[in-house]
């Protein structure tokens, strides 16, 4: 089956670069790289901050996070390639008419994605450090081990992910009672005044190394990867289930939006695909649960109602991304045959992303609520909100309908994180100040409105692409 | 006769392919003209380019008097346009995809239109079905009604026929031939040779992006020659057929 993974790393990486030239997309890990070995050169000053073991935690969350986000595309993959490209144009699909069992195709699936990733992210990022580490007086071996323990945090979040989503689609009773399960150890864990982070094996490992942790971590990930592939079911193909016309009343429920026809078919994706819950919980509820519990843990660096601005913040900023659930699986091409222009797409887009922004709307002031500083839940939402609207300016700005796939553009990324790192930084800075004053954020509504007026303007002068 | 489709040495260019060289043609209002040529010859090309979906690298053209890039949404609102490999959405049905091509195109109540095309094309039985579960010729069916649903006063329509069985095949030559008889025009690229010689009127051959040669397929007959004789003599040289 190797023949069959090559060809699919190949194929990833093709769809990748044809959208902006091998060498952009080459540049990428690079750039990873750069960030890491520059960012080494901080931790003797963060270190004056923070205790080392906080370091260390925040590093292997990053970890852990990323790998969620990679499976968490990865489960969503098919759906991906299957609304975007049609059956037939991905690997994943024509491998279907050789003689391989879809287990098979989906597990050189799930072992793609994890390589591709582990050298696009992992491995330029701990590289990085260990460049930078004679330097900084740290030794080889522990910038070594580090490269392990990353990798484990990096397999637990993506073989975890992989493991929700395929109980996820297996049997919903049984992945909500395992998350409630799942709460009621983190709560009772929480009670008793432990940290669970120490408990996360890559975390106890890195902490001291122990053959038996080592070992134990490989067969929970093996365990994990083998239940996903068990209980993975292959989707019917072909199955003709009829379905009642959806379209129509939701066209009529619709109708004082900009575009009806558009809105209402983004709204019949997202329902059919099941992709508004899936896309819900595992690239918005769970990375921000991994967020609130480690920005928890750093209570003690900032006064309380600062850690609810930095978290509405981020909030925002992962909430902006948003607009990559109703892009990732509309290509152009469907609507190059009728009269839409790349604008009105990209409009319309942007009315559904408006409208799913009551999902970071809720999200923040439940938490400013629970974290017991509901009297600032008004400027939190209004802070969150603002960021994300002004983050998704500059992303349909750089991007036009393809976000997924030019975030891997090192030019439009550096772009990015620039223009939304000076506006995080600077309202963060003033709202830990004064809370009321991250009320002025509203004020990004008019870089947010100009970069839209400009990304309709920039994207209609140039060919749709095909991806 | 008046030109509904006019091109002034258009031509495209794909990083360093050329994949259109300076084509010029015109097409009268009427006409069901068929443009020829092996794979890759630019067919597909010159189609995206009437239609506004790719811009000229350079020449210009106008379709229905509308210039290719002032306003190519104003050209895609009055034409059908069938592409050469678009799927239709997904998660929508095919009676929901229909309703969606209407409510883009702003047409009322197109419930017994999308009935008249489901049972002329025989898949009336699909119409529930998510697209993403069709075959490919149910979904060729499916791009080929929402091409024509409108009755659009020009088609241009990329090898409409290469995913039909022989049967709907016919069908679709009669309905192709009879479309044109009021007035209206279809331009098809297509290298059936046979369909383009039993239906066309005037035909044109592109071979590597370059047009060679433009003319009524009366012509060609009064000369009692067959098109796929003409066609590979042209295009044929200097290979090995
Ligand atoms: N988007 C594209 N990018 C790069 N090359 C392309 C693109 N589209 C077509 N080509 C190239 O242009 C040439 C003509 O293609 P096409 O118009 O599809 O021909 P046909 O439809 O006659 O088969 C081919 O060599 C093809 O590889
Ligand atoms: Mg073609």
């Amino acid at each position: 089956m190797f023949e069959l993974f090559i060809a699919m790393v190949k194929e990833e990486w093709r769809v990748h670069s044809t959208m902006f030239g091998s060498l952009s997309f080459a540049l990428f890990p690079f750039l990873i790289f750069g960030i890491a070995f520059m960012g080494s050169f901080l931790i003797p000053v963060v270190k004056r901050t923070l205790p080392v073991g906080n370091l260390s935690i925040i590093i292997h969350a990053m970890y852990l996070m990323l790998g969620l986000m990679v499976g968490g595309f990865g489960m969503l993959g098919n759906e991906v390639m299957n609304r975007r490209f049609g059956q037939a144009s991905f690997l994943a699909y024509s491998a279907r008419s050789l003689p391989i069992s879809e287990r098979t195709i989906f597990a050189n699936f799930v072992v793609k994605d994890t390589v591709y990733y582990f050298f696009l992210w992992v491995f330029p990022f701990a590289f990085g450090y260990i460049l930078a580490a004679p330097f900084l007086g740290i030794p080889l071996s522990s910038t070594l081990f580090l490269l392990l323990t990353l990798t484990l945090s990096f397999l637990f979040g993506l073989c975890g992910i992989f493991f929700l989503s395929t109980v996820f689609s297996w049997s919903k009773p049984v992945f909500w009672a395992f998350l409630l399960l799942l709460g009621v150890g983190f709560g009772g864990i929480m009670a008793s005044g432990l940290n669970p982070a120490i408990l996360f094996p890559p975390l106890m490992l890195h902490e001291e190394f122990s053959w038996w942790n080592l070992g134990l971590s490989c067969i929970v990930l093996a365990y994990l990867f083998v239940v996903s592939l068990w209980l993975f079911n292959p989707e019917s193909v072909g199955s003709e289930k009829k379905h009642p016309d959806l379209f129509t009343p939701v066209l009529g429920r619709l109708s004082f939006l900009p575009n009806p026809p558009l809105a209402a078919k983004d709204a019949v994706d997202l329902h059919r695909s099941g992709s508004l819950i899936g896309q819900t919980i595992f690239s918005f509820v769970v990375p921000l649960g991994v967020i609130w519990f480690f920005l928890s843990l750093m209570a003690q660096f900032f006064p309380p109602h600062a850690l609810l601005f930095l978290y509405a913040v981020t909030t925002g900023v992962i909430a902006s991304t948003m607009y990559t659930w109703v892009t990732m699986f509309d290509a152009f091409g469907p609507y190059a045959c009728l009269p839409v222009a790349v604008s009105t797409l990209i409009e319309s887009k942007l009315t559904t992303f408006t409208i799913l922004q009551i999902i970071p709307a809720v999200f923040i002031a439940a938490v400013s609520i629970l974290a017991g500083e509901a009297a600032y839940l008004v400027p939190a939402v209004v802070l969150g909100l603002s960021v994300s609207f002004y983050a998704v300016g500059i992303m349909a700005w750089l991007c036009g309908l393809s976000p997924n796939v030019l975030v891997y553009d090192v030019k439009v990324l550096f772009e990015y994180l620039l223009l939304v790192g000076v506006v995080i930084t600077v309202f963060s800075a003033l709202s830990f100040i004064n809370p009321w004053y991250a009320l002025g954020s509203v004020i990004l509504a008019v870089p947010a409105w100009l970069f839209i007026r400009q990304a309709k303007i920039r994207w209609d002068a140039v060919d749709p692409q095909g991806f | 006769m008046t030109a509904v489709i006019k091109a002034d040495n258009l031509a495209k260019t794909y990083g360093d392919v050329q994949a259109v060289k300076g084509v010029s043609l015109s097409v009268e209002k009427g006409a069901l003209f068929g443009l020829l040529g092996p794979n890759g010859s630019g067919k597909t090309t010159m189609i995206r380019m009437l239609t506004g979906q790719t811009r000229p690298t350079s020449g210009s053209a106008s379709v229905l008097g509308i210039d290719v890039t002032q306003d190519p949404v104003g050209i895609r609102a009055r034409v059908g346009i069938i592409p050469e490999q678009e799927t239709p959405p997904s998660f929508l049905t095919a009676m929901e995809y229909l309703k969606f091509v209407a409510a883009v195109r702003q047409i009322p109540e197109i419930g017994k239109k999308a009935d008249w095309w489901f049972d002329f094309l025989d898949f009336a039985d699909k119409k529930d079905v998510l697209c993403k579960d069709l075959s490919r010729g149910t979904r060729q069916k499916l791009m080929f009604t929402q091409a024509f649903i409108h009755e659009p006063e020009l088609a241009l329509i990329d090898e409409p026929l290469i995913n039909f069985d022989p049967i709907m095949q016919d069908l679709v030559k009669d309905y192709l031939a009879k479309y044109v008889k009021n007035g209206r025009t279809i331009f098809i690229s297509t290298h059936i040779l046979e369909v383009a010689e039993e239906i066309c009127s005037e035909f044109a051959i592109l071979h590597k992006g370059t047009l060679l040669h433009t003319g009524p397929v009366a012509d060609l007959k009064a000369r009692g020659e067959h098109l796929p004789a003409f066609f590979l003599s042209l295009v044929g040289k200097g290979r090995h057929v």
